[in-house]
């Protein structure tokens, strides 16, 4: 694709074109050449805690079955009867030992293998093999409780996928020994919107939230003013492209939002260098690329009074080009109190998920941003990404990663379309 | 349960005059319909199997609202920078099947109702329809009635709105 193959320059002079958040080229690239290849989420661990759980989640188009085995294993396989095609799972979760085709009847354990196949003896002679038709296996690995798949069997470890982010991703998922669980099942919505937008702004587009998000300024929600608003940090993992924005508001007390028995359970589990930047960050919003992020915010529900801090994580689940489904969670402490994670939950639903006030507003600006950018003069246009493009990277930092001293930049976004375009623009 | 034809009609109407306030943007109005320990709820739906235990999950919540947190959101309406509803959606509230009894407690009572709701964004032709299925308890109060508790499901379980910036 010819535009692919000036793309890398441009982001190098910080210009990214418009097209690629709206394009059936594109999407059709994505899916073979980054879907393809890339750790895509597929669920939390909490989400199957027992034998025979399961919940069905995608890859690209690519409908998996994610269960735990008799054994406890978690295995992903294809929903995708090996006979005819059907799909032999249509629910999004449930509990079951195995599954069986509604067409002809085949049978399955919960971990992929075939097991039943009606008239083995009297229509196949007895002479199909089993064992070369169970489901499609999706290698696993998981992380903290988060499991991620790959269509790839070459691709490297979700360890060295990663890349270090680790340390970042601990912020949500280990605010104690036993880190999180999910609230409950995840919001789900449609929206005619592309997924990229949605991964970018979750790296750490610190730019929007005064405009985009003037309301809760105007309401007393942010305790962060326009002068101190830059403060914090963007970092991100070089050709990985994951990256998180942390912003900082400076007089708030550390670990603001969080319980003290929280913060104890944090000491436990976190790091010191992880300890020293977490204390002091407001806001983390960040992105395991290219399309799980997350998001911890201090939040009082009504303004003014003392608050919590709510996690949500969410998945950008593309369906097409400028088309997407969303996967919102709320991420709670394990160790917390039902209470703490009841009054967590109600500030996630006010802010965020579908009906969340903060949300309402990101959606409708990246639908009808979506909309613009698939327009035949929209799409022939470049957009400037060059924020911070002479900031030097901070040698003092405590974490992993290129870090640059502002919250207000797009260093992180440069790095996620050159990695996104390695992907997409490989031969 | 029977209940005094009275009292249905009267609750029929307050259930139209809500759906008036919601479509004609007088939100404070609507607040005003709601008792101060009321309570505005929207489960998270989940396909599943018939035999499940429950497919209107029991924690997660798409609203989970009391007066105050509502009283944000119409605050947040208020301003000039709710961009979902700017400029403002055109909703239209549809209900049908409206079926009122008597709840346990005295002037309390169960309304059920089909609520159909068509959203206009823009001067793009496409529309949403959400179609929910609703149960409030309404109270008596004074000569009028108050909701106790608004609980409303969404059939589908992946929404097809790219956002709720309106009310069910």
């Amino acid at each position: 694709m010819k535009l692919l193959e000036t793309m890398g320059d441009a982001i190098k002079q910080g210009r990214v074109p418009a097209r690629i958040f709206n394009d059936p080229e594109v999407w059709e690239l994505e899916k073979a050449k980054l879907f393809g290849k890339v750790w895509s989420f597929l669920g939390h661990e909490s989400e199957i805690p027992q034998p025979g759980d399961y919940v069905t989640r995608y890859i690209a188009d690519n409908n998996i079955i994610l269960a735990r085995d008799e054994h406890g294993q978690i295995k992903a396989n294809l929903n995708l009867c090996r006979h005819r095609g059907n799909q032999i799972c249509k629910a999004e979760m449930g509990n079951s030992s195995h599954f069986r085709c509604s067409y002809h009847g085949w049978v399955y354990k919960n971990s992929g293998e075939l097991v039943g196949v009606p008239f083995l003896k009297e229509g196949y002679d007895g002479l199909l093999d089993r064992s070369k038709f169970g489901l499609v296996s999706i290698r696993v690995d998981s992380y903290e409780g988060l499991i991620f798949g790959t269509l790839d069997p070459s691709a490297p470890t979700l360890e060295e996928y990663l890349g270090g982010f680790q340390f970042y991703l601990d912020i949500y998922l280990k605010p104690g020994p036993n880190g999180v669980e999910v609230y409950g099942p995840p919001d789900r919505w449609a929206a005619e919107t592309d997924w990229k937008i949605c991964a970018e702004n979750f790296s750490g587009d610190g730019y929007h939230t005064p405009v985009a998000h003037q309301f809760g300024f105007a309401l007393g929600y942010f305790p962060s003013s326009g002068t101190t608003h830059n403060l914090g940090w963007a970092v991100h993992i070089p050709d990985k492209g994951h990256a998180i924005g942390l912003g900082h508001t400076p007089g708030l007390p550390p670990f603001v939002g969080y319980p003290d028995s929280l913060v104890e359970h944090m000491r436990q589990s976190l790091s010191e260098g992880q300890l020293e930047l977490f204390s002091k960050t407001r806001t983390a919003v960040g992105t395991v690329f290219p399309n799980l992020s997350f998001l911890i915010q201090p939040f009082s529900p009504i303004p003014g009074e003392p608050g919590v801090r709510f996690c949500t994580m969410r998945l950008w689940h593309p369906t097409g080009a400028g088309k997407m489904e969303m996967y919102s969670w709320c991420l709670v402490p394990r160790d917390a109190d039902p209470e703490y994670k009841e009054r967590a939950y109600q500030a996630y639903t006010l802010s965020f998920g579908q009906a969340g006030t903060f949300e309402q507003d990101d959606f409708e600006n990246w639908t009808n941003l979506t909309r613009q950018v698939g327009t035949s003069l929209g799409r022939t246009l470049e957009f400037p990404y060059q924020m911070g493009m002479d900031l030097t990277p901070l040698t003092d930092f405590p974490g992993p990663g290129v870090a640059v001293d502002r919250y207000v930049t797009e260093n992180n976004f440069r790095n996620q379309w050159a990695t996104w375009l390695n992907y997409v623009g490989a031969e | 349960m029977s209940t005094d034809l009275a009292v249905v009609l009267g609750i029929q109407r307050f259930l139209a005059q809500e759906c008036l306030a919601l479509d004609e943007k007088r939100f404070r109005d609507w607040l005003a319909m709601f008792a101060e320990d009321g309570r505005y709820e929207v489960p998270v739906r989940v396909t599943r199997e018939k035999d499940a235990e429950w497919d209107l999950s029991p924690k997660s919540k798409i609203f989970d609202d009391d007066k105050r947190t509502l009283e944000i959101r119409v605050r947040r309406l208020e301003t000039d920078f709710a961009w979902a509803e700017q400029p403002p959606s055109r909703t239209r509230h549809h209900l049908s099947n409206i079926l009122v009894d008597a709840a346990e407690a005295p002037g309390t009572y169960v309304v059920r109702a089909n609520c159909l709701i068509y959203r206009s964004r823009g001067d793009h032709p496409t529309y949403d329809l959400v179609s929910a299925q609703r149960r409030d308890l309404i109270r008596a109060s004074g000569d009028g009635y108050l909701f106790a508790h608004r609980w409303a499901a969404i059939d589908q379980s992946t929404v097809g709105s790219r956002n709720l910036s309106f009310f069910i």
